[in-house]
């Protein structure tokens, strides 16, 4: 279905996500697995398939890729889409229309298929993958699980032979892993070929028949499902790759933090126009000292609990109190911070350093120049904050915010999309930030908290289902909510 | 701007008009209340549109965009009304100037918001390709309408992150406030742009065959009422020209 003959591609601006001399032959009705560190031409390899390279990514290209028969470089680009429909990571990006019925028959308009069978489609497809309830919605108002369902259903509707996933589930939470699981079974059973590029692998050992580990650029082992899990955990972590089986986690041990407690009082927050509120927390301890992770489903009022935390939300009544002092929520604006899970937002000047002065409180030379160490920004001082990697960019956010004093720092979902080896380093610098802070993190990747947390909160409803030290029992507790979700699910309307 | 105001959420759309109408609509109010056209005597047809605008923003369910638009319309009438006969010198200019400005922009605006919170992007192509405009102009015209809502979520992040960073008004830097909202806009924007044309890419868009659609729309009797009355408004015009009226 899919040939590479020697495809070597180099993007015209960037260096990193260039492919040499690769060969590949993918069968139909296989479903591969690619994988590999940050950067190492996963992204690039599935832009091939798809067309985006050569047409809307500019390089130079050299080799053959062949699909369904055709040589992309030859087709259009909706000739190709015909052929091969894609999943993107970003959902936020990656609809054209504002309402999902809309969108899920975007596709077919393009195609110019008749009205009466594009109705027809677009019932059969939101169908298949759960979504009959989500049709006639705004895109606005969706999770981001729901918005890769829909991404999904209006690729099925074009009826591809060939599917290609980039990082599907950078965004998604436990049960929108589970469905989109379910989603790509279903395509499989249809004798679909698959091909996804993805950092989290517990959730496709049972799904893809075959593995390709890509390393700068170059297939560095093309092996069966079968083989890559006899590969032993210490293999994996050399491989800079993710965990296969959520079993193999275990918690790293901390002397608990006894001491000072931060207590949340009356933390209810309910947007305008929508009446069940949305956090509904009486009274919530928490350790003052220490890492703390809030886990839970998408809507279960995590991103509501830190901004209202962070004192991002206007009329928002509630309080926190650390000791005998009690902040409101303006004092909790000057005291906290949330580092975005797309950083470029919180990022203004036109150089690291300029960055790390804005908003400097009281902090001295001497504290500038060891934060700067600390983070390993030193180095990048003079570099503009937008060309930094994801990482950095992170680490900035980071140092600003230690700089102008904040205390307790909220990150929102800090390693989605992250290989092992950044993954780690992530979680390293949590857990050391942790020390002297309150960190709270919103994550839904339970290999980082088992690397950096102490203690965690879970949230379902806008409320607190659960909150324990994570220890040897805690651990246990953990991995059941990462393998089996919240199985019931009541749907909204 | 509040987030919600240029969505277009698909159902509970009130009444439901063609999006040609909906551009006449536009065209109409534009022209009469902005652009004063016809001069005094048309000076009656004004409260009339703006009425229509603000029954059109409230059978949309825009609650809260029809109150302050009523309220802004209201106050700018009521300073003309009192306010200007007491006030002299400069600051009378001034008052008459922005009373001036905001009673006939707000009109225009108020309309323009009905618009693209009302319309959704494949209704608003269909009604394109039924007027036979070519896909050139179509596509990005749509694709506006998709991106004003994301720009607004863009904002209200950055806007977030400002305050958390203690960035505010005042000391004089406004030209340093603008500069670190406009820079993360145009960056993110820009990014989701690229991605956002990449996915439409993929799905086949822009090919040469003849795009269908499956966007039912098509003229009722609401719309003809509309039409009627902006085509009695213009022809109106057109006959004191030529001297008839």
């Amino acid at each position: 279905m899919i040939e590479f003959k020697n495809v070597s591609f180099k993007y015209a601006n960037a260096d990193s996500g260039s492919l040499q001399n690769i060969s590949l032959r993918v069968r139909k009705g296989e479903c591969v697995l690619l994988c590999g560190q940050s950067g190492c031409g996963k992204t690039t390899l599935t832009r091939l398939i798809n067309g985006l390279i050569p047409h809307y990514y500019e390089g130079e290209l050299s080799g053959e890729v062949v699909v369904g028969g055709l040589d992309v470089r030859d087709i259009e680009l909706y000739d190709t889409a015909r052929i091969v429909g894609s999943v993107f990571q970003n959902p936020r990006s990656q609809f054209f229309c504002v309402d999902t019925t809309g969108e899920i028959a975007f596709g077919c308009e393009n195609l110019g298929l008749p009205p009466d069978e594009i109705e027809e489609r677009v019932k059969l497809s939101s169908r298949e993958m759960g979504a009959i309830n989500l049709l006639g919605r705004s895109i606005f108002q969706l999770s981001g699980g729901e918005k890769q369902k829909i991404a999904c259903a209006s690729v099925s509707a074009m009826r591809p032979e060939v599917f290609v996933l980039d990082e599907p589930t950078s965004n998604l939470d436990i049960n929108a892993i589970h469905d989109l699981k379910e989603t790509i079974r279903l395509w499989k059973k249809e004798g679909k070929t698959i091909i996804i590029a993805e950092h989290r692998l517990y959730w496709l050992t049972e799904l893809c028949d075959r593995v390709i580990y890509l390393r700068n650029g170059e297939i560095e082992c093309d092996m069966p499902m079968r083989e890559f899990c006899r590969i032993t955990p210490e293999g994996l972590r050399k491989l800079s790759l993710r965990t296969r089986s959520l079993k193999e986690l275990c918690y790293r041990k901390v002397s608990s933090q006894a001491g000072e407690y931060l207590t949340l009082q009356n933390y209810r927050y309910s947007y305008r126009g929508s009446m069940p509120p949305v956090l509904d927390i009486q009274e919530a301890v928490l350790p003052k000292k220490g890492v703390i992770a809030i886990i839970g489903n998408n809507g279960a009022g995590k991103s509501t609990l830190s901004k209202c935390l962070c004192g991002l939300q206007k009329r928002f009544g509630g309080h926190c109190r650390c000791g005998s002092a009690v902040y409101s929520r303006r004092q909790m604006l000057k005291k906290s911070y949330l580092v975005m899970q797309d950083v470029n937002h919180q990022l203004f000047c036109e150089s690291v350093e300029e960055e790390l002065r804005l908003g400097m409180d009281g902090a001295d030379e001497k504290e500038l120049v060891r934060v700067m160490d600390s983070l390993e920004l030193t180095a990048l001082k003079e570099r503009h904050p937008m060309s930094l990697s994801g990482g950095q960019k992170q680490r900035v956010a980071i140092a600003s915010a230690l700089l102008a004093g904040k205390e307790f720092l909220v990150f929102d979902e800090p390693t989605s999309g992250l290989d092992f080896y950044h993954m780690e380093r992530t979680a390293k610098l949590l857990f050391s930030l942790g020390r002297e802070k309150t960190v709270l993190i919103i994550t839904h990747d339970p290999e980082l908290i088992v690397r950096c947390c102490d203690y965690v909160l879970h949230m379902e409803w806008g409320g607190v289902k659960e909150q324990y030290q994570l220890n040897e029992a805690g651990l246990l507790k953990l991995r059941y909510f990462f393998e089996n979700g919240e199985r019931k699910r009541i749907s909204v309307e | 701007m509040s987030l919600g105001i240029l969505q277009t959420t698909g159902q509970q759309r009130g009444m439901i008009l063609d999006p040609r109408t909906k551009l006449l609509l536009l065209i109409t109010v534009s022209t009469f209340v902005l652009g004063g056209l016809g001069g005094e005597k048309f000076s009656s047809v004004i409260p009339a549109l703006c009425l229509i605008t603000l029954i059109l923003l409230l059978t949309a369910g825009r609650i809260k965009a029809a109150v302050i638009y009523l309220a802004a319309y209201l106050a700018a009438w009521l300073a003309a009304l009192l306010l200007l006969p007491q006030l002299s010198g400069p600051l009378y200019f001034l008052v008459l100037g922005s009373v001036g400005i905001f009673s006939r922009v707000m009109p225009g605006v108020a309309m323009g918001v009905y618009v693209v919170s009302t319309t959704t992007v494949s209704e608003f192509t269909a009604a394109m390709q039924r007027m036979h405009i070519s896909e050139k102009i179509i596509i990005p015209f749509s694709v506006m309408f998709r991106f004003f809502p994301t720009v607004g979520e863009e904002f209200s992040a950055i806007n977030a992150a400002m305050r958390m960073r203690g960035i505010s008004f005042g000391g004089g830097r406004i030209g340093k406030m603008l500069e670190y909202r406009l820079v993360p806009l145009l960056t993110c924007s820009a990014r989701i742009g690229e991605e956002l044309s990449a996915a439409a890419l993929t799905r086949g868009l822009g090919g040469n065959v003849k795009r269908t659609n499956i966007c039912c729309i098509g003229f009722k009797m609401q719309d003809v009422i509309f039409i009627a009355l902006c085509f009695t408004a213009f022809a109106a015009v057109a006959l004191v020209y030529l001297g008839v009226l």
